[in-house]
């Protein structure tokens, strides 16, 4: 390869950092020139900025940008807070870094502000005068989205919920214990761990509005409650009758209908 | 001018107000990558990533900053999607839902609902490409190309979370861009052979 061909070569080796922008100076000004005064270079060029282009976020996740991510996020952070209470403070804890004195004084200083509430509550709410627009305005957005948030939280729990009782009624495996029982302990666990999550779809859960969503959502936790109850090696019988229950009230195909109702609304930008 | 990851957590930690909010917008959309790649499905992965999210607020108070945020962030995020895959490998029936997208051929499942099924195919066939190509990188490599395209950390980023100089990185990406360009262009041309 004669003089033009290193050239070439050399140009086409710093592509790369050049589509990353890094190349540095010297050799971003040298490789430009060479691609003003070469034609195959130039097609090489681009052919190396549209191919590496097409790597983009969007190819690995097509749904990536389906979500509304503000939404998403403010639900997320309000379900963390929904989980929390009582659990990483106690009401006389105190918060991370700081001396145990003060978590007294905070609970001192609680005490006080509980009755300054109390009694600053009981005063008519100043806020928007009744019937202006933008007391309204801002009821209706508050409404809006309490309603959202609670629709998806319960379409979360029911589909957490069904997955439990599908593989109860159709997978349980033969106890290595006791002869002829079933292995639930699996979905034991989860239906204690998902009747102690429950915590974080309450605050949510108090929005809720639509009278079938709320029916199912009360219907489930007596079955989560008896899953959680049974021995990790439960007899047949039991699990026969949990199923005639389910059936009996088509719970898994209402919670069917029900989640891709929700699913339809969900995080759509 | 927005806290410095080190910084936010600090804030997370002492319960400013906003502080988790914005923790979650920083974070949320990488989680939801890695989650992805773990769960290869849409809908599992934003459970996965608000899981993580209402973990890491629960277990604020027990970060320690010897690791970045993000790295914490990811482990417990990783390790939920571990969980999540060794209960579908014990149960394998888990969902009717499930099931269907599980199916050989649909790991990257969920085409967007406005895409059409030649769009979509279009789109899954060029995946494969680059996932094939990709894969085929050395390690180091690899992780310092995913980090930049599907991560889209700066460079400098990307030098932080892995610990090693930014010259490194450089020539890394580099070879791996080289070297992924190469091949698709490869594919590309044995493509067009075979169909002329």
């Amino acid at each position: 390869m004669g003089r033009m061909g290193r050239e070439c070569r050399r140009a086409r080796d710093g592509m790369p950092l050049h589509y990353y922008a890094v190349l540095d100076e010297r050799a971003r000004q040298a490789l430009e020139r060479h691609l003003d005064g070469c034609a195959a270079c130039a097609r090489f060029w681009d052919e190396t900025r549209r191919l590496l282009g097409s790597v983009a976020p969007s190819l690995a996740f097509p749904r990536e940008a389906e979500v509304d991510w503000e939404r998403f996020a403010l639900e997320t952070a309000r379900r963390a807070r929904a989980a929390a209470p009582g659990k990483s403070r106690g009401i006389f804890g105190h918060a991370p870094g700081l001396p145990a004195a003060l978590g007294w004084a905070g609970a001192a200083a609680a005490v006080l502000l509980a009755v300054g509430l109390a009694v600053v509550l009981r005063r008519p709410a100043p806020a928007f005068p009744p019937g202006t627009p933008g007391a309204e305005a801002t009821g209706q957005s508050a409404r809006v989205l309490q309603e959202g948030l609670a629709r998806q939280g319960a379409a979360r729990y029911l589909r957490d919920s069904r997955s439990i009782l599908v593989n109860l009624l159709q997978g349980p495996v033969r106890c290595r214990k006791g002869g002829g029982d079933l292995d639930v302990a699996l979905e034991k666990e989860r239906s204690r761990d998902l009747l102690r999550r429950k915590n974080l779809f309450e605050g949510t859960l108090d929005g809720l509005r639509d009278r079938r969503l709320a029916t199912l959502v009360a219907q489930l936790e007596p079955l989560l409650l008896q899953v959680s109850s049974l021995s990790d090696c439960a007899a047949a019988q039991q699990i026969r009758d949990l199923r005639e229950e389910i059936e009996k009230r088509q719970i898994l195909l209402r919670i069917d209908l029900m989640t891709r109702e929700v699913a339809r609304s969900r995080f759509r930008a | 001018m927005e806290p410095d990851d080190f910084t936010l957590m600090e804030e997370v930690r002492a319960d400013r107000e906003g502080a988790f909010e914005t923790f979650v917008e920083r974070y949320q959309r990488r989680l939801y990558r890695l989650a992805y790649g773990y769960l290869h499905n849409h809908e599992d992965a934003l459970d996965a990533v608000q899981e993580t999210m209402v973990r890491i607020y629960t277990a604020r108070a027990r970060y320690r900053p010897r690791s970045r945020p993000f790295t914490w962030a990811s482990r417990i995020l990783a390790n939920h999607c571990i969980d999540q895959i060794r209960y579908r490998r014990a149960r394998p029936s888990d969902s009717l839902e499930t099931a269907q997208e599980a199916r050989p051929g649909r790991d990257l499942l969920a085409a967007p609902s406005d895409a059409t099924p030649e769009t979509e195919q279009a789109r899954l066939d060029q995946w494969r490409l680059v996932e094939d190509a990709v894969a085929r990188l050395p390690e180091t490599q690899r992780a310092v190309f995913t980090l930049r395209h599907f991560e889209e950390m700066s460079l400098q980023e990307i030098a932080a979370a892995r610990g090693c100089a930014l010259g490194t990185v450089k020539s890394s990406l580099h070879r791996a861009a080289a070297a992924v360009r190469d091949r698709l262009l490869g594919s590309r041309k044995a493509a067009e052979e075979a169909g002329s």
